[in-house]
């Protein structure tokens, strides 16, 4: 009784989708909407079942895909934003949206030929619009290339490194640079969790010595090189250097049998200023700070067999004004240089279709209660609200 | 010590109550009094009883008679000869129904008779066309025939690239002399100067904020002499001095760095080396294993000139200097984009 109540309503819903879409894409809809009778699961206007990222192409943009749980635990254990995991669990499901940034870049890898030297791409927001989705996209692409079988080196947010710093410990491999080994195990360990297949596979081309006592011997596995980096706290932010080090050095060889994504998220912490101080109150500039060190060298595209993928933010960022929002200003003169050529990809707000499979999506999570907001007056209000600007969207539907 | 000050607020408290305690019957004597008082000035000095008893009558006051604009024609009016110079706002002259000043409530602004709102603000009421077209009929006699050859914005550059400009004041007041006159403004089109590359960013980096861009105009403002002849002689001295100045080439002038640069120069630059390093290392493997040992050994001296010299590397390189130049500008990291696909082949 219960199941025939509902397939009723999601018809009624699937029908009324179809009278506003009328004209813009019609013969898409009338292939969706044949769908039901194939898949068990209903609802395929605003959903689809290649939860591949390599199989979706341009007929899905504005579909959610289901992210497998097992992925989300392995490819994102830190690399989500805060919203979009709370949202996971209260819709008990990891949906994301295929947006074409995200399928821009895609095709570039699919297309790229990897004995030449890392592409670099850098997402960033058109019309300076905050909350566009560049780390969703950043996260789409990184989902790709883990189910491609990349090694992913994922820097959640590069912000966090320059800012906020708890312990700080002169280096003790070179007494002009700062450790953060907070900061250090902590990427360790989910780096560990990612690249679990690699570690025991890579072998170091180098000797490593931590300490008088403590060393690493080359052709050991990069995961004793890891375990080391967890264990001895202290010397963490020098193995985050080595293991960049000999990641950058195989990753090139042609017999590697690897390819590598480097996603970083605010690259433009790398050129910044940071807020932490020394001990003697004098501020530590960004190139002081090992582990900024060490990724600069990662995103220089001086390597083959992979690809650079990163995002500018200004949320997040520090002595940056609110308005700026373009390469040039964000990176400034110096990270310009440094990340030139790169590909500038734009993210922007929803289009009409996504907006409305974003809207069908939370009417069928539920997540929109309030009567007016099924009606076409409020659909309406909330695109006056929100603008289609993905976040200002979410935000506002979680209260309706 | 604490004992004084006791007693002397004792002998306070007791001076605020003497008077007051006094005071209270002479309060009823003036109010009686003031009634009496004003009962009598209302008696002897009001206009309306001296007027009915004195022995001599007020003289009539002479009538307004009818106002001006109710005898004016307007067929043949000379309107410069009713304002023929600056003067206060007069009701009875203006045959124009205006209002001003702050309405009563749900009414409007009250009319011109009598309304000092009117006479208080300025008026152009002298400088109508008519007067000015009969200004110039006067002064057309003085004048001397405009050149032949000077037609044109053009050729007035061409003649007088100089421009001079000062302001003459005249006012009705104790002194002719306004020390605002002395100011003199020199402009020069910085392109009919003959300068060459190295004397046109020297005069630059020296005219500083003196210099427009998109007008291509420089501007010496001189105000620091007393007299408007002494201000345009040192205005001509400071444009002939910069004019040699940015001719000389000094010994520090070799230490220039690309910081010091007006404009961003893609030659020699960060970009530039790393675009020929990955233009490089694209291209030499490739055509080593494509096309086996002859191209390899073609291809591997890197061809600098010829990886320059192509078409895109050249469009990738206006898109540089372009977002270097104009930071904010979308359009510019758009096109950078596109020039940047093009370059790595994508």
């Amino acid at each position: 009784m219960a199941l025939q109540r509902v397939s009723f309503r999601l018809r009624q819903t699937v029908a009324r989708v179809r009278s506003i879409h009328t004209s813009g894409c019609g013969h898409q809809q009338e292939a969706l909407a044949a769908e039901p009778e194939r898949n068990p699961e209903p609802f395929s206007i605003f959903r689809t079942q290649e939860s591949d990222p390599a199989g979706q192409s341009e007929k899905h943009i504005g579909q959610y895909y289901t992210i497998p749980p097992a992925h989300i635990q392995t490819v994102f254990p830190h690399g989500l934003p805060a919203r979009f995991q709370v949202q996971m669990k209260t819709f008990n499901e990891g949906c994301v949206m295929v947006r074409p940034p995200a399928l821009e870049v895609i095709s570039y890898l699919k297309k790229a030929d990897y004995s030449k030297p890392a592409l670099r791409f850098l997402f960033f927001w058109l019309d300076g619009v905050k909350g566009s989705g560049k780390t969703m996209s950043l996260c789409h692409t990184v989902h790709y290339c883990a189910t491609q079988g990349w090694l992913v080196v994922h820097i959640p947010d590069a912000h966090l490194w320059v800012k906020n710093c708890k312990e700080l410990l002169p280096s003790s491999y070179n007494a002009a640079r700062f450790d953060q080994p907070l900061q250090a195990t902590n990427w360790l360990r989910n780096f560990r969790v990612t690249n679990e297949q690699f570690l025991s596979k890579i072998q170091t081309r180098h000797r490593y010595v931590w300490t008088k006592r403590e060393f690493t011997e080359e052709g050991r596995p990069l995961g004793e090189l890891v375990d080391q980096g967890i264990a001895r706290v202290k010397s963490s932010s020098d193995v985050v250097g080595a293991v960049i080090k000999e990641l950058r050095l195989q990753s090139s060889q042609p017999e590697a049998g690897f390819r590598m994504a480097v996603a970083v998220d605010g690259v433009n912490a790398l050129w910044g200023r940071s807020s932490i101080k020394k001990e003697d109150r004098s501020p530590v500039s960004v190139e002081e700070l090992t582990l900024v060190h060490n990724l600069r060298k990662l995103v220089k595209n001086d390597w083959c067999g992979g690809a650079i993928i990163a995002t500018l933010s200004q949320t997040g960022s520090l002595y940056t004004p609110k308005t700026s929002y373009l390469p040039h200003e964000l990176l400034g003169e110096e990270g310009f240089d440094r990340m030139d050529p790169f590909v500038p990809v734009t993210v922007s707000n929803y289009s009409e279709k996504e907006f409305e499979s974003c809207y069908l999506y939370y009417q069928d999570r539920h997540w929109l209660q309030h009567s007016q907001s099924r009606t076409e007056e409020g659909k309406k209000e909330i695109v006056f609200m929100s603008c289609r600007n993905p976040t200002a969207l979410e935000r506002l539907c979680a209260f309706l | 010590m604490a004992a004084h000050t006791t007693k002397m607020l004792c002998v306070s408290l007791g001076r605020i109550h003497g008077p007051r305690l006094g005071l209270c019957p002479p309060l009823g004597r003036a109010t009686y009094a003031t009634a009496l008082s004003t009962d009598r000035f209302t008696g002897n000095k009001g206009p309306h009883d001296r007027g009915g008893r004195g022995p001599f009558p007020r003289r009539a006051r002479r009538d307004p008679g009818k106002p001006r604009t109710e005898k004016m024609d307007s067929g043949d009016l000379d309107w410069t000869t009713v304002y023929p110079s600056a003067t206060p706002f007069r009701p009875g002259s203006v045959p124009l129904p205006v209002r001003m000043g702050y309405p009563v409530k749900g009414g409007v602004p009250p009319e011109k008779k009598g309304n000092l709102e009117l006479v208080k603000i300025p008026n152009f009421l002298h400088l109508t066309p008519a007067a000015i077209k009969k200004h110039c009929e006067a002064l057309k006699p003085f004048c001397t025939e405009w050149p032949s050859g000077l037609d044109t914005e053009a050729d007035l550059d061409q003649h007088f690239p100089i421009r001079v400009q000062s302001t003459s004041y005249v006012s009705a007041g104790p002194s002719v002399r306004n020390p605002a006159a002395r100011v003199i403004h020199l402009r020069v089109k910085l392109s009919s100067l003959n300068l060459d590359d190295h004397a046109r960013k020297k005069m630059l980096k020296l005219l500083g904020d003196r210099y427009r861009k998109d007008t291509d105009i420089l501007t010496v403002k001189t105000d620091s002499c007393p007299l408007r002849q002494q201000n345009l002689d040192y205005a001509m001295y400071l444009l002939t001095a910069l004019f040699h100045e940015s001719w000389k080439t000094e010994a520090w002038e070799s230490e220039i760095t690309r910081a010091d640069f007006l404009d961003y120069v893609w030659e020699d630059s960060a970009s530039q080396h790393s675009i020929l390093d990955t233009l490089t290392r694209m291209t030499a493997p490739g055509e080593a294993q494509g096309e086996g040992e002859a191209a390899a050994e073609e291809a591997a001296p890197p061809p600098r000139e010829q990886l320059l010299g192509r078409a895109e590397v050249q469009e990738y390189r206006e898109s540089v200097t372009r977002v270097k130049n104009e930071k904010e500008s979308e359009s510019a990291t758009l096109r950078y984009r596109e020039a940047v696909k093009k370059v790595l082949g994508l």
